[in-house]
């Protein structure tokens, strides 16, 4: 491989890992409140329509990116209202959201399939564009790319260095804690599970904004339940998201550059990759919780919010 | 545990009381909890309220939280009548509770914790809020490090971060619901130290506790709580007799008088000889020490003392629950190991627990399912059950012990506590054992199913040796043959309940002083 190539391939892997690093970072907010949102790939998917026909309609871009968030948070808020309203199941929420998710993008969306759009365009920084290497990889991308590079220090500030974030994650850990503080858990929970929508939902219209530039349904593809799974790698840390979204994103890249050049390697066994990738990390990260548990390092069962997927019942 | 005795500084007297109850009474159905409970709480003094469990202990705080309200009488906080509609209302008023179950975020440190709901803008500053916190902490002699994750902390460390809260939130009333319960001694002594720190400081201290010898160490005043009743209050300076206080505290008027028929003592069922046990804390003080008695049928043998002086090994011991570490236990003959191996589920050991609506019923369960917990014998085929034969049997029960209301379908919860004590009583009397083992088997009751349970085991005597283990003296008295005194699972004394001067002596002896 040339160097250019492998340039070419690098800047590819950050333009695929984006979306996963938005969907990671929401479902991030959402789990450290303690709601569990399997419904991240429904979220991609329906806000990546909704993202096309925001611009389609409006021929904004920024106004596209905004359809597609808002819709994250409706499909969310959905999920919020189903577990801390009606006290339902949120794996079972969840995961029907992910069916109802999908089905309304194919649903809606298939009308569109074929039609243009013009979403973000990819533009040099100036200066940065013109660092050697980084350069090319990170300063000549769009402007979601760029905002993605803030994302995960504006998420650790919100959640560590914000009162708000502070009884977010009380709400996550111990509930009653919170209630007993005067703090009000199951609405800091809602809060956390519509912010988390919202960035999967920026993650989800990525993808029809940037990503391609030609409508058609599917473009999820399965990034919502990679997301899932690199809350885990991460071990719900903000920082440690970026490290695995760019991880898939590589794994993704070359994968399809492979596909390109003409390998003799069935095209499916190429597609698999990423979500061979999935249970390996999930296997990984598993084994590592608990080597370091058996070492008495985390001190404590796994990194995961300690009333993770736990409705809250009743106020006290 | 030795501390040193602590000397009251007499206050002066025209203080304003910071809270006031007056008259407060609360009542759960037929159980009157509390019955017209007038305190004054005053700042810079430590209020002890001691009782034994179910004396109403737990009730009388709930509504200074205001987690329920009084049925009658009222509360004054300053002066002003109040009336708690939430727990966030008295949080407001300045009164703060310290639960045994501590409502902590272990995955955050100690400044966090304490400042969780409380920090002022939208920002953080950590290193502000550990400063802030460290000052606090300092302030009120609580050694802490406040940047410790609280899930690395003990348990001594976390109640320090609950005091904390209180104190960040201002709370001048800190009520402690048996705090020294999850504590180490040494961690005692300085909780010991930290409260008298705070009444120094102007802060108004409740100490809720069954333990004598630490509310005498640390109270100024003390208020002894039997049967939701305040039996006496005093100042801790003029306690000269702990014995009477702990006399005062378990009672002994006789509430109602059972017919009593004497009985031939027959066989040995239960003997216990040189039975000890050190439990967990391996430098604490053993369990039980040395225990030995013999209960025959025909007797009831009552085990008295104040809670938690061994009375629950030794019934985890004799029900099978924890093997005997060291001496010998024989169970109708048999030694332990072999008795809970191989004996015969009927005609041999029956056990009423303290917690009948947590160990001896399911709450979701009918009450013919209940009785099948513990009696499935006569009414299998095979692998099958007989439910309809089960059914006569629970129906025969209901009857037998006039259990209301008297239908078999109810599930355990719906049952009152006095109703589903005589179930479980009519349930384990079914089986025909020869040792039973009763536990705190009238507490909570109203007086007609006390004297319903009274009776039946007055009755049960006949045919089998039953161990009572009670923390009320009136009951022992009326029911018991012989009474067993424990104090720090040791044998204080072992006499006929007939032997007067003895039974005069059993306050000194649950105080620990022979």
């Amino acid at each position: 491989m040339s160097p250019e190539l492998i340039l070419a391939l690098l800047a590819a892997t950050v333009q695929a890992g984006t979306p996963i690093l938005y969907a990671t970072l929401g479902e991030i907010i959402s789990e450290r409140a303690g709601v569990l949102n399997l419904g991240v790939e429904g979220i991609m998917a329906l806000s990546s329509f909704a993202g096309f026909l925001g611009c389609h309609l409006t021929g904004s871009a920024w106004l596209g990116l905004a359809a597609g968030g808002l819709a994250g948070a409706l499909l969310a808020g959905l999920h919020g209202v189903v577990c801390q309203v009606f006290l339902g199941n949120q794996v079972v929420s969840g995961l029907a959201l992910t069916i109802f998710g999908v089905g309304l993008c194919n649903f809606l969306g298939t009308p569109y399939i074929g039609q243009a759009t013009d979403g973000f365009h990819q533009f040099a920084v100036p200066l940065l564009a013109d660092l050697p290497i980084l350069g090319r990889i990170f300063f000549r991308q769009d402007a979601l790319v760029y905002l993605s590079f803030l994302m995960p220090a504006l998420v650790w500030f919100l959640l560590w260095r914000t009162s708000f974030g502070l009884g977010l994650r009380a709400a996550g850990e111990m509930p009653a804690a919170a209630s007993a503080a005067g703090l009000n858990p199951q609405r800091l929970r809602f809060l956390g599970v519509l912010l988390g929508g919202l960035l999967c939902g920026l993650g989800g219209a990525y993808l029809s904004l940037a990503h391609t530039n030609l409508w058609t349904t599917g473009l999820s593809g399965g990034r919502g339940w990679v997301a899932v799974a690199l809350v885990i790698f991460a071990f719900w840390r903000p920082g440690r998201a970026v490290a695995g979204a760019y991880l898939f994103g590589g794994v993704m890249a070359f994968q399809l550059r492979l596909q390109a050049s003409g390998t003799n390697v069935p095209s499916s066994l190429l597609l698999m990759l990423p979500y061979v990738l999935t249970v390996l990390v999930l296997v990984l990260s598993a084994a590592r919780a608990q080597s370091a548990r058996r070492r008495g390092i985390l001190g404590r069962k796994s990194a995961a919010p300690a009333a993770l997927g736990v409705n809250i019942e009743s106020v006290g | 545990m030795d501390i040193a005795p602590h000397t009251p500084d007499v206050g002066p007297v025209d203080v304003l009381p910071l809270v006031r109850l007056a008259g407060v009474t609360k009542r759960f159905g037929q159980v009157l909890a509390n019955d017209d409970i007038s305190l004054s709480i005053m700042p810079g003094r430590i209020k002890a309220l001691l009782g034994e469990n179910g004396a109403g202990k737990s009730t009388l705080m709930a509504m200074l939280a205001g987690r329920f309200e009084p049925d009658a009488g009222h509360i004054e906080v300053a002066g002003k009548p109040v009336a708690f509609a939430s727990s966030r209302q008295a949080i407001a008023a300045g009164i703060g509770m310290v639960y045994q179950h501590f409502m902590l975020v272990e995955d955050m440190s100690v400044a966090e914790n304490v400042l969780l709901g409380q920090a002022g803008g939208f920002f953080l500053d950590p290193a502000q809020m550990r400063a802030t916190v460290g000052e606090l902490a300092a302030r009120f002699g609580l050694g802490i490090d406040p940047a410790a994750r609280v899930g690395d902390l003990s348990m001594g460390e976390r109640q320090r971060v609950e005091i904390l809260k209180l104190l960040h939130r201002k709370s001048r009333v800190l009520i402690f619901d048996e705090p020294t319960a999850v504590l180490t001694p040494g961690e005692t002594a300085a909780l010991f130290d930290a409260l008298r720190s705070m009444s120094a400081q102007g802060k108004a201290i409740v100490f809720i506790s069954h333990k004598l010898e630490e509310v005498l160490s640390v109270a100024d005043e003390i208020a002894v709580l039997r049967r939701g009743r305040i039996e006496g209050e005093f100042l801790a300076a003029d306690v000269t007799s702990p014995a009477d206080l702990a006399r005062r505290m378990v009672g002994r008027d006789v509430l109602l008088d059972v017919h009593r028929d004497p009985v031939p003592p027959g066989p040995l069922v239960l003997a216990v000889r040189d039975l000890s046990l050190q439990g967990a804390n391996l430098s604490g003080p053993a369990l039980l020490d040395h225990v030995s008695f013999d209960l025959r049928q025909g007797e009831v043998l009552a085990v008295v003392g104040v809670a938690g002086n061994g009375q629950q090994q030794l019934v985890e011991t004799v029900c099978g629950l924890s093997r005997p570490e060291s001496g010998q236990v024989e169970l109708l003959g048999h030694g332990w190991d072999e008795f809970h191996k191989y004996h015969d589920w009927d005609g041999a050991l029956a056990w009423v627990p303290e917690d009948r609506a947590g160990l001896a019923t399911c709450r979701s369960l009918d009450l013919t399912d209940n009785m099948l917990l513990t009696t499935r014998e006569g009414f299998s085929r095979g692998m099958w059950l007989d439910r309809a034969r089960a059914r006569t049997a629970a129906r025969e029960i209901v009857r037998e012990h006039n259990v209301q209301p008297g239908r078999i379908g109810l599930q355990a919860w719906q049952l009152s506590g006095g109703n589903l004590q005589k179930f479980v009583l009519g349930r384990e009397l079914r089986r025909r054992p020869r040792l039973l083992v009763a536990e705190q088997p009238t507490q909570g009751l109203d007086i007609s199913a006390t004297e319903a349970v009274w009776q039946r085991l007055l009755e049960a005597r006949k045919s089998m040796g039953v161990l009572l283990v009670t923390g009320d003296l009136a009951e022992a008295l009326q029911l018991a043959d012989r009474i067993l005194v424990l104090y720090r699972g040791r044998v204080m004394g072992l006499f006929p309940a007939s032997d007067s001067g003895q039974v005069e002596r059993i306050g000194a002896l649950m105080a620990g002083l022979s």
